[in-house]
């Protein structure tokens, strides 16, 4: 298999791109990785194979909610939204994010 | 909490495994198309854009495996597989699992039947709406308050509502010509209506009701054959007509609580009440006493009592549970109850210890013989924990099981106690399995999970792979044996202990049968007479016509009356007694009585010193009374009380005639009551037209029965009559003796029992993994009388350690034991000591009995071949 070409994403924070792709409101599985994709201009791809595990391990920590309805496309989809645990979730890994992006730009620049 | 939540939402996932399968091949299925659709919009060939997609999305079945793990419960899923895994172990080996189930069974159905008793007599709640917002109020330092205070109360409407009882009342049913002594709680209108009580048919009594009744189940089912069209059908109830208006369900428990259930409740002035109280909503007891208090100062000054202030004692507390037990303000303590129940828990409790014990000392054995199975799952790489948890496990399968045996033996013994009539009238008990027993089950399995499972666990796995591998011979075993032995010895220990008590109960019944109460108790007919509606005149020509008749009946040696029966109706007083030798006063309890001419002689007490009531001891003579001894010692000392006067709490001085020898009064193993016993004739206190007749047989008391009651009933036909020997009447008094004999008795063996086969066990193990030493120990010559020192003399170790701790521990544990015992059982008897003793000797040789005789058969070609 060629190497990929998106760099590994930090770990922990494929939650966190989930999240904030979420709260603008419902997505299926689909959606979320194309919109991620698309958001990083093709710079953060999502392996489809770790995009479902992820999910289905936020279900389980309640951040998110899951409901079967109909895509674009007509077809039956299962569309993911953030419960109010979610929303508080996504506003303290953005901080913690923030803060440790910052902190590690000041190491690059300083050493 | 958020761990609670997800667990919560794992668990529900497991009842949803297929469908989340199902709907999990739905959505990746959506993704290949959808992506699929996208590369077909960009010019890729339907055929080939699905094969693409799918090569991109990469193993979908990789992908499933990680999602579905996502929701794995991890550790339910281990401990349903270390079930299932324990379940196979036990299934190979069924009658280890079956002792071990047993045993725990018996130890924890002992308990948990207990348990439900305890809770039932002590703690249960009474059948009325919101029982918490309803109170008990004391005031004027007593429960009982008169009407007048009550109206006072009443109308002051301070509470939500207030009602009163009087439970202390007895009537007369006269159906056909036979009569019932019936228990009538008697109440005040509005009771129904502040209470909240619920009727299974009919309607309860309201305000302006007059003459009607409400029954109970019991007296309906007993007494009316359980007619459903009972409503509407009049009683004669000392000899006026009620009709009845309704009747309490099956399983009501009254306000007061403890058991007691009358027959039926009537709307009758009840002269004095218990007052229950409606609190508002929110209402604190603590605001509700502040309230009470002030309204008490207001009626000292509006309703005033020279021998009461209303403002002092007053009191609010709870009507069911630990509140209702700590109030017992009608001079009716439960506390000795109480104990009673804790001491039986304490039983109940080493019973199951002794039976943890031994299923521990099983598993012991078991995880022993067991290394290789062990050493092989941590060759494979078991971590230690792993295996710990399997192990304890299987325990948890263990008291599981033996909690459900113990549950199942638990309902049908409370069954069998609910259905059971007791020997006293007016008690009666439903005991239902409820949610306190459920967790109190719950806990019990806990519990014994870890007492039995964690010791073998951790020690059977101490020794790790290298040593039981190689570990054949089982030499090293050494450590784990001694610690068998010690669950042996602490278990013959504590069956001492309980034998040391249940010996002594077994003694107190065997004493307390034979009734020794100071009394005669073998020649006497017990009579109570009760006419509720002539003039105390008339009340006076009556008893007085009944005497005359009752003595010239054939048979009969003497004939008396009595305002109360000690023992059978005592009637206690408290309150200040000076002697003019003295200058203070002394407060006493005592055991007050009005006596007619010849009770003493009827009832074969001895005037010690002094006279009897004489003829002349009439109204208008000197006030005259006759002391117990012990009151007489306690107001005299040694001096001679006969002549001096004493000041008795009503302000009435009277001059002693005489000192009667102690008897007991109302409990058997009663001491030091004191007793002051006044002419009847004299009596002023009591206005109650009821009375007892006490007749003494020539013979035996039986074929006088049937004549007293007739000449009684003839004499008034509405007047109430029962009649018994005193004998029979007297019954009621050995229920805690019997009780505790029955339980003590009974978990006392049950103890004996399993210690025995605990120690059976034990050496039967020891034997087995002994045979080829004891093989080449006959081989080189060893006698049978030498491999039988051997076997016996291990058990005379272990049983003579075991009998020496619980020697020396029953020697303190069953000192306090004394408070329910006959004063001619004393609790540091040694010889009881010492036939428990030998009686555990006895079983102990008996449970040493097949090991032995498997030592003596080895046969030594046989031994040497073995492993």
């Amino acid at each position: 298999m060629e190497p990929s070409a998106s760099p590994e994403l930090l770990p922990g924070t494929l939650y966190l791109l989930i999240l904030r792709t979420l709260s603008r409101g419902p997505l299926h599985g689909y959606a979320i990785a194309k919109r991620i994709k698309e958001a990083s201009r093709d710079g953060l791809e999502i392996e489809d194979g770790s995009l479902y595990p992820a999910l289905n391990r936020m279900l389980v920590k309640g951040w998110l909610a899951a409901a079967w309805g109909i895509s674009e496309n007509h077809r039956k989809a299962r569309f993911y939204r953030l419960t109010p645990e979610g929303r508080r979730q996504l506003e303290k890994e953005t901080g913690e994010f923030a803060r440790m992006v910052r902190a590690i730009q000041l190491v690059m620049r300083t050493v | 909490m958020a761990f609670w939540r997800e667990a919560a939402r794992r668990l529900g996932h497991l009842g949803r495994r297929s469908r989340f399968e199902r709907e999990l091949e739905d959505e990746v299925q959506f993704h290949i198309e959808s992506r699929a659709d996208e590369l077909e919009r960009e010019g890729v060939p339907r055929a080939e854009s699905i094969l693409r997609a799918q090569r991109e999305f990469g193993s979908s079945l990789r992908a499933r495996e990680d999602t579905r793990s996502a929701w794995q419960f991890r550790w339910l899923e281990d401990l349903s597989s270390d079930l299932h895994y324990a379940a196979r172990v036990f299934r190979r080996n069924p009658s280890f699992a079956l002792t071990a189930i047993c045993c725990l069974a018996l130890g924890i159905g002992a308990n948990t039947t207990i348990f439900s008793v305890a809770m039932e007599v002590l703690f249960s709640q009474p059948s009325c709406r919101d029982p918490r917002s309803l109170a008990q109020i004391s005031f004027g330092s007593g429960d009982w308050i008169p009407m007048t205070q009550y109206r006072f109360l009443r109308d002051a409407h301070v509470f939500e509502g207030v009602a009163g009882i009087n439970i202390q009342m007895v009537t007369y049913w006269t159906d056909g010509d036979t009569s019932y002594k019936l228990a009538a709680t008697r109440l005040t209108e509005d009771f129904f209506q502040v209470t909240g009580v619920p009727l299974a048919m009919g309607r309860p009594i309201q305000k302006g009701d007059v003459d009607v009744t409400v029954l109970t189940d019991g007296f309906w089912r007993r007494h009316l054959g359980a007619d459903p069209n009972v409503l509407g059908r009049k009683l004669v109830l000392s000899g006026r007509v009620f009709t009845v208006i309704g009747v309490l369900p099956r399983g009501h428990r009254t306000l007061v609580g403890f058991g007691f259930m009358p027959d039926l409740f009537v709307p009758t002035d009840p002269g004095e009440v218990m007052v229950y109280a409606r609190l508002p909503e929110g209402m604190s007891h603590q605001a509700a006493r502040a309230r009470l208090e002030s309204l008490c100062r207001e009626m000292d000054r509006a309703v005033p009592d020279a021998n009461r202030k209303w403002a002092k004692g007053v009191g609010v507390s709870g009507v069911g549970g630990l509140e209702r037990l700590l109030h017992s303000g009608s001079g009716f303590s439960m506390m000795p109850v109480a104990a009673f129940f804790g001491m039986l828990m304490v039983v109940v409790g080493l019973v199951l210890l002794i039976a943890c014990a031994n299923v521990s000392s099983l598993l012991l054995a078991r995880s022993f013989s067991r290394s290789q199975e062990l050493a092989i799952r941590f060759s494979l790489g078991g971590g230690r924990g792993r295996i710990v948890r399997q192990l304890l496990a299987e325990s948890l399968l263990l008291a599981g099981c033996g909690t459900v045996g113990g549950l199942l033996l638990d309902v049908f013994l409370t069954r069998l106690i609910s259905g059971m009539r007791l020997p006293m009238q007016w008690f009666e008990f439903t005991i239902q399995p409820d949610w306190r027993l459920l967790t109190y089950s719950i806990g019990i399995a806990a519990a014994v999970t870890l007492a039995v499972g964690l010791t073998p666990a951790i020690k059977g796995t101490r020794a790790g792979i290298g040593l039981a591998l190689k570990n054949r011979d089982g030499r090293d075993g050494g450590r784990r044996w001694s610690l068998r032995n010690a669950l042996v010895v602490g278990q013959l220990a504590l069956s001492l202990v309980l034998l040391s008590g249940g010996l002594l109960f077994i003694r107190n019944l065997s004493h307390a049968t034979r009734l020794n109460l100071g009394f005669d108790t073998a020649h006497t007919v017990w009579a109570t007479f009760g006419e509720q509606r002539c003039t105390p005149e008339r009340f006076h020509t009556l008893t007085e016509a009944a005497l005359a008749r009752l003595r010239a009946l054939p048979g009969v040696e003497a004939a008396s009356l009595a305002r109360g029966v000690a023992a059978a109706m005592p009637i206690w007083a408290s309150g200040d007694v000076r002697a003019d030798t003295s200058r203070h006063a002394t407060r006493i309890t005592y055991n007050m009585n009005s006596v007619g001419m010849d009770y003493f002689r009827t009832m074969r007490i001895p005037i010690l010193r002094g006279r009897d009531f004489l003829e002349r001891d009439r109204p208008g003579a000197p006030a005259v009374a006759i002391l117990n001894e012990n009151l007489a010692r306690l107001l005299f000392g040694n001096a001679d009380p006969v002549g001096h006067t004493v000041l008795l709490p009503g302000g009435e001085e009277v001059r002693i005639a005489g000192v009667a020898r102690n008897s007991k009064y109302s409990l058997l193993w009663e001491e030091n009551a004191l007793a002051v016993y006044r002419p009847y004739a004299q009596n002023t206190l009591n206005q109650s037209p009821l009375v007892s007749f006490l007749v003494r047989a020539n013979g035996s008391p039986e074929p006088l029965v049937h004549a007293v009651n007739t000449t009684l009933a003839a004499l008034d036909p509405a007047a109430g009559v029962q009649t018994k020997t005193m004998h029979d009447a007297l019954q009621p008094l050995l229920l805690p003796s019997r009780a505790g004999a029955a339980v003590f008795g009974a978990m006392s063996l049950l103890g004996l029992a399993l210690a025995s086969i605990g120690l059976y066990g034990v050496l039967l193990y020891a034997v087995s993994r002994r045979i080829r030493e004891i093989g080449i120990r006959v081989a080189l010559g060893a006698t049978p009388a030498k491999v039988l020192a051997m076997v016996a003399g291990e058990s005379a170790r272990l049983v003579a350690a075991g009998a020496a701790i619980g020697l020396f521990v029953a020697v303190f544990a069953v000192r306090p034991l004394s408070m329910f015992l006959v004063p001619e059982v004393r609790a540091t008897d040694p010889a009881n000591f010492l036939a428990v003793a030998c009686g555990l000797a006895l079983v102990a040789a008996l449970a040493t009995l097949a090991p032995t005789l498997r030592a003596l058969r080895v046969d030594p070609a046989t031994a040497l071949r073995h492993e």
